[in-house]
């Protein structure tokens, strides 16, 4: 980019709860700062953009875009990809854009399991005629269509090619300054890099390790009144900040909020949930095959718990689908 | 589905389980050519991940040996791999891993007939639950779209 | 392009080749490009073979090898001599065990020539993520540390003790000896213990390479195998030994009379004292919590009665400090405590006394000058319960294998003490292994002893009856006796716990201190240069004491070269501090206490000294920033993936 021409910037969100572009607006009076150093061409959830706008935009058009969001449907992919060949840099911004996030979670389902539950069976539902979503629907003014929602909620990378890693839910306004100040100065990392700390979470939280670890019992929050001064996981709650990047600087362990790993793996490691498994697991305190056994039970949710944030960039990335289901 | 041939990743201690497969050789005992052995140090070596990355690859089945409690070369590795494996399993199961496929078990090196039997038994598991087809299956399945 | 590399197969003299078709298995490696070069051979473990991958190597200018061949378990360290000879770093060889885990094992021909190329796939996507790994070497000072000077420390002293190497000798108590020196004679042979001790504890006191620190205590252990720095405190003894002739002058002199705790309380002693006539070194000590002196009055009495002016009150603990290689622990044991099984009317009834006591009784410098009084007279009969708290899974879940054969010797010494005295023995089992122990049995049953075996001995039961002591079993009473001795079960020393803390040695179930390995490892700890010998690590008897002693002196001796470097293990894992934020999970994995914590740096660290390359921490860094040198992640995921 030239210094007479103010960046040409976009942001985008797929599937996502909108966190991430409430976690630009929380730059605060930064965000001016922002304004003055560039255009922002397209941010559907802040301001008043049509789709044409972007596809009448020449290829390489935009010199970053902030893009938000899992994957999961036919639309978030065709823009994922419109917004690629419009853009020079992409840059992947927050958990669920980065590794599938919280929407990742329904890789555990299909998505005929998903609509069925959302629109037929959960309690908070009234649907006598139990009507479902159609694809399409002819009414007077023409046809109206609606995205196909797929099985499986994959991350940006997983359809295009990402330049940067913005993790995070939210990323918090620090990172997110630092990156964007990267991409005005010009002075950015190399491609493919993600904008947090070198070491996992456990560098920045000032609670105290007190011991070798140990964990004789699982416990979950409800069930005791953290020692505000000891290390969570020592207490017994599973903390994923041992396998997380850091970069939040421990925000929520610092108020003795276990970490649930939002900022993704430390760099080298590529599954970290089944790394934080394995740290875990490593601890509990006992060698008798009962003992061991009841700890393990005593874990909730593992998918849930190891891959809050990540399931679509796991390992497996989703529960095997059965053949006669496809 | 009859003449599936299953492949089986197993991640054998160097001190029991893969002596016990090389005494099974040295005893010119067959058994089925779809088992893959992977020597490590101990079987407390063996992360997790690497026994979900042997599915994504292709195998249809992972076994986890090592030595029987109480007699872990390196003292007690064995116990680590047992707290690991379990709670892998329980995720495995969610991932939809039919527990045919995932087994950890105690093999020492005098028991080479034991781990015949045990890689037969646990192909002939596999060979009734069919091939494991994740990688395909979640590829494809993200293209298909299920939504009415 | 990667580096040069050697793929070649070994035919096993037929034994691979019969089965494995070797020629398509290498057609399937020919597409991999110039940077694979392909071979095969009859034998490669042969000198024929092994020249040629020498001549492969030099004229291909290999970089990285392949060997399909047998299990590595067999052969890797040959092939490994060959890449050092050829002058390439040994670690950059992989070998497939296409021998035992293919062409043996595979029924059909086709089958095994499909898996030995994945196989030999496998070893060389690995090979390709291997990096030489040099030899290490530490500097390391040979001294050793022996904590206690019984039967077993004195036998490891001496045989440490040798040109180049110094030998520090702990012993808690003021005097050497241990607990054999208590006995007056010891089985099989019936030999006077102080006199089979007496030349070790003569060599003990004179050898110039042993520092000998009585009345002594380890305080703190740092550091590792190959250089512990080691303080000690030695406890003022309050008796100058360089001017002190061992005259017992002061023991008249000195106005307090208290129980004497090594004959069990069975006789008085002052409080300036040896503990028995004849212990090593014949220096008196004062128990300053008995002494007035050090209570506050001005009681100078045996400074008075010295004529040599061996008596200062001034002296003070010292501290020592001291660099050793290696540790030998060796503080012995204790005996089970007889009051804790009620049911034998220990210690409500002067007539029941532990073996051990009746082992003083009987001695020569023991409370009765070697003369059997028991309850005021001499007994003319006596019962011998074998087994008080040993193999009880409420007391001690185990066969001592000692007090059989003790309570055998002291019926022997007993019937030669009192004439005519009649003995009976209550067993359940009788535990004489060895090659004179059986023997010693039945010199003792000819000698006129009887042994009643008991379904129980926990349901025995010892009452004062009107002419004496009954024994009933439930169904039988057995009596009168005039004394019953109780033979306790060997339990862990009383420093056990404090040991294994200062130490890092593991203890076991029963509370002594663990071995390495129960079989093959019985005088080596988990903590690297740290040894076990005597009844530290579990009961046995002299010899078996004597035995584990130079087994540790052996390893020690063996490992400790003076002048010689420390070769280290090269597989071990390393953690990099740059990335490691502190987690601590690894921390309690080591089964060798590898790895410690720096809460300076926030970094967990690993010692390559005591690491044994198993691997657990590296598999439970959640941050994937511990490597195994030689099993990394990258190796086992690349083998895994070609194998498939």
């Amino acid at each position: 980019m030239s210094e007479n021409k103010k960046l040409k910037l976009a942001v985008y969100w797929a599937s996502a709860c909108g966190g991430c572009d409430v976690a630009i607006t929380h730059l605060h009076e930064k965000v001016l700062d922002l304004a003055a150093a560039a255009d922002i061409l397209f941010w559907p959830c802040a301001m008043d953009f049509k789709y044409k706008d972007v596809e009448e935009m020449p290829d390489g058009h935009i010199d970053v875009c902030i893009f938000s969001g899992a994957i999961r449907t036919s639309e978030h992919e065709h823009f994922a990809k419109l917004l690629r060949q419009k853009s020079k840099v992409m840059a992947a911004y927050g958990a669920c854009s980065c590794m599938g996030g919280i929407p990742g979670l329904s890789n555990v389902t299909t998505a005929v399991e998903s609509m069925s539950r959302a629109c037929l069976e959960s309690p908070s539902t009234l649907n006598k005629d139990r009507t479902l979503p159609a694809l399409s629907a002819d009414v007077p003014e023409g046809t109206l269509t609606l995205p196909v929602i797929w099985d499986t909620v994959k991350s940006l990378r997983q359809v295009i090619d990402v330049e940067y890693f913005i993790p995070g839910c939210p990323p918090s306004p620090e990172i997110t300054w630092a990156a964007i100040e990267a991409i005005v100065s010009g002075k950015l990392p190399a491609p493919g890099s993600v904008i947090g700390g070198n070491k996992s979470v456990c560098d920045e939280c000032k609670l105290e390790k007190k011991n070798e670890m140990r964990v004789g019992e699982i416990k979950r929050m409800w069930q005791i009144k953290p020692d505000t001064s000891q290390c969570l996981m020592e207490q017994g709650l599973v903390c994923i900040g041992p396998a997380t990047r850091g970069g939040c600087g421990a925000l929520c362990t610092n108020v003795m909020m276990p970490c649930r790993g939002c900022y993704g793996p430390v760099e080298g490691v590529d599954d970290f949930g089944a790394a934080m498994l394995s740290a875990l697991a490593s601890v509990i305190d006992s060698n008798d095959e009962k003992r061991i056994a009841e700890v393990v039970d005593s874990v909730p949710d593992p998918i849930g718990t190891f891959y809050r944030f990540s399931l679509p960039e796991s390992t497996l990335r989703r529960r095997k689908i059965a053949k006669e289901g496809v | 589905m009859s003449n599936f041939e299953p492949t089986i990743a197993c991640f054998l201690c160097n001190w029991c389980t893969y002596a016990a497969a090389d005494h099974a050789g040295s005893n010119r005992k067959t058994y089925h050519s779809g088992i893959r052995i992977i020597r490590t140090p101990c079987s407390g070596r063996v992360e997790p991940d690497m026994v979900m990355k042997a599915f994504r690859e292709g195998a249809d089945g992972v076994l986890v040996c090592g030595c029987h409690p109480g007699d872990c070369h390196y003292v007690e590795g064995n116990y680590k791999t047992e707290r690991r494996m379990r709670l892998l399993g329980r995720m495995l199961e969610q991932f939809g891993i039919e527990p045919e496929r995932f087994r950890l078990e105690w093999v020492s090196a005098a028991e080479a007939d034991r781990f015949i039997e045990l890689v037969n038994e646990m192909t002939e598991a596999v060979r009734k639950v069919g091939p494991m087809e994740l990688t395909s299956e979640a590829v494809l399945a993200s293209e298909k779209g299920g939504a009415k | 392009m990667g580096p040069k590399t050697g793929v070649y197969i070994c035919e096993c003299s037929g034994n691979i080749s019969e089965k494995v078709n070797v020629a398509e298995l290498l057609k399937r490696f020919a597409e991999k490009g110039d940077n694979v070069v392909l071979g095969s051979h009859a034998l490669l473990c042969s000198e024929a073979g092994k020249a040629f991958l020498d001549e492969e190597i030099k004229k291909h200018g290999i970089e990285r090898l392949v060997v399909g061949a047998c299990s590595p378990r067999q052969h890797e360290q040959t092939f490994r001599d060959v890449m050092e000879n050829a002058g390439l770093n040994p670690s950059l060889v992989q070998l497939a065990n296409i021998r035992e885990l293919c062409a043996w094992s595979t029924e059909d021909g086709q089958e095994a020539t499909v898996k030995a190329t994945a196989l030999v796939n496998a070893a060389l996507a690995r090979v390709a993520f291997h990096v030489p790994l040099e030899k290490k070497e530490i500097d390391v000072n040979p001294d050793v540390l022996v904590v206690g000077a019984g039967v077993a420390g004195m036998t490891a002293a001496l045989s440490l003790a040798q040109k180049g190497r110094k030998v520090y000798l702990v012993e808690s108590t003021p005097w050497i000896g241990g607990a054999v020196v208590k006995y007056e004679d010891v089985f099989p042979n019936l030999e006077c213990a102080p006199c089979m001790l007496e030349p070790i504890m003569d060599q003990i006191l004179h050898n110039d390479q042993i520092q000998l620190l009585t009345n002594s205590a380890v305080e703190e252990v740092k550091g590792f195998f190959g250089n512990f720095d080691i303080k000690i405190n030695k406890k003022a003894r309050y008796v100058e030994p360089q001017n002190c002739f061992g005259c017992e002058a002061c023991y008249e002199a000195c106005p307090v009379s208290v129980p004497n705790a090594y004959n069990y309380e069975l006789s008085q002693r002052k409080a300036i004292y040896t503990s028995a006539a004849g212990l090593l070194p014949n220096v008196p000590a004062i128990d300053t919590a008995n002494c007035v002196r050090f209570k506050g009055e001005s009681c100078a009495a045996c400074q008075e009665s010295c004529g040599f002016g061996a008596v200062n009150y001034d002296e003070k603990d010292e501290l020592i400090e001291c660099t050793v290689g290696g540790i030998v622990l060796a503080t012995g044991f204790e005996l089970f405590d007889c009051s804790k099984l009620p049911q034998y009317g220990y210690k409500d009834n002067y007539n029941v006394v532990s073996t051990i006591e009746l082992e003083r009784i009987i001695s020569s410098n023991g409370p009765t000058g070697g003369e059997v009084i028991i309850g005021g007279k001499k007994p003319a009969s006596a019962a011998l319960i074998h087994c008080v708290g040993s193999r009880n899974s409420e007391t001690c879940n185990y066969c001592s294998g000692i007090c059989c054969l003790s309570s055998l010797k002291l019926s022997h010494l007993l019937r030669k003490n009192v004439e005519g005295i009649s003995i009976s023995h209550f067993h359940s089992d009788l535990c004489l292994p060895g090659k004179n122990e059986w023997e010693f049995y039945n010199k003792i049953v000819l000698e006129g002893t009887q042994f009643n075996r008991v379904g129980s001995i926990e349901n025995l039961k010892v009452e004062k009856g009107k002419d004496g002591l009954m024994i009933t079993d439930g169904e039988n009473t057995h009596g009168p006796f005039d004394m019953v001795a109780l033979s306790p079960a060997v339990v862990p020393c009383k420093d056990s716990k404090t040991l294994s803390e200062l130490f890092s040695v593991d203890l076991d179930a029963h509370g002594f201190l663990s071995e390495a390995h129960n079989r093959i490892g019985p005088s080596a700890t988990n903590t690297k240069g740290v040894f076990l010998a005597g009844c530290v690590q579990g009961p046995k008897d002299i010899q078996g004491s004597v035995v584990q002693s130079l087994a540790a002196a052996g390893g020690i001796l063996s490992a400790l070269v003076p002048g010689e470097k420390l070769e280290l293990e090269v597989a071990t894992a390393m953690i990099d501090g740059e990335k490691c934020a502190g987690c601590r999970i690894c921390n309690s994995l080591c089964p060798y206490k590898a790895i410690s914590y720096s809460a300076e740096e926030k970094v967990s660290i690993i010692n390559e000294v005591l690491c044994h390359g198993c691997g657990t921490c590296v598999a439970a860094c959640p941050a994937g920033v511990i490597t195994h040198k030689q099993f990394t992640k990258q190796q086992l995921l690349a083998e895994m993936m070609g194998a498939l």
